[in-house]
């Protein structure tokens, strides 16, 4: 009855929370000793792979393939109706999204900011959204015992 | 829709668990779907009619103003 739906192995989950943890001390390091966020400095200045590129790689795009790999693992028993969840959180995380989006270029002179909103913000609020449902689905199931 | 799958489980002497594992589902699912706060989809639904033994419309019957 249910196809194949591209989700990840219900394990990366904790592979993705891994990945967001880990992001943390590196980002601390690279901070402490100096590094900038490539997306605060202006576009050009840095080499393929110089310090300040691998240092983007080891906080930003761990954190996003992290929170990636947590936002679309699946559940332990992944029914219709978790599907269906998942699909009005992905709706709402683009309702949100854009709505940040668009409010903020009109608002805001930073587009790389922006861009940063926009890497973060779809992910983070379908995580949580999707979380939080399941929560209090689960905490109806208790009650009723 | 209203149903009737918390009855018939009485009759049947089986637990939301155990009706969830027959049809393939979580618990939760069963769980929404008697309290009515999930409508499920025509292939669960004959799924649940049949491990009731009845049809579909013994299960499940639309409301006033469905």
């Amino acid at each position: 009855m249910m196809k194949s739906q591209f989700l990840f192995p219900y394990w990366c989950r904790y592979l993705g929370w891994g990945l967001v943890l880990a992001h943390v001390p590196i980002s601390m390091l690279g901070r402490a000793n100096g590094m900038l966020n490539i997306m605060d400095s202006p576009p050009g200045i840095h080499d393929v792979f110089s310090g300040e590129h691998l240092f983007f790689i080891g906080t930003t795009l761990l954190m996003s393939s992290g929170l990636f790999l947590v936002a679309f693992a699946k559940e332990k028993i992944e029914d219709e109706q978790i599907w269906q969840i998942r699909l009005d959180s992905l709706r709402w995380a683009i309702y949100v999204n854009y709505i940040i989006l668009i409010t903020s270029l009109v608002f805001i002179n930073d587009t790389g900011h922006i861009l940063e909103l926009n890497l973060w913000v779809p992910l983070i609020f379908f995580i949580i959204r999707f979380r939080w449902v399941i929560f209090r689905l689960n905490c109806s199931l208790s009650r009723e015992g | 829709m209203k149903n009737n799958i918390r009855v018939e489980r009485a009759i049947k002497n089986i637990t939301q668990g155990e009706l969830a594992g027959q049809v393939g589902v979580s618990r939760q699912t069963i769980n929404t779907i008697e309290s009515n706060k999930y409508v499920p989809s025509t292939v669960l639904a004959l799924k649940i009619a049949r491990v009731f033994g009845k049809p579909l419309e013994a299960i499940f019957m639309l409301e006033e103003g469905d």
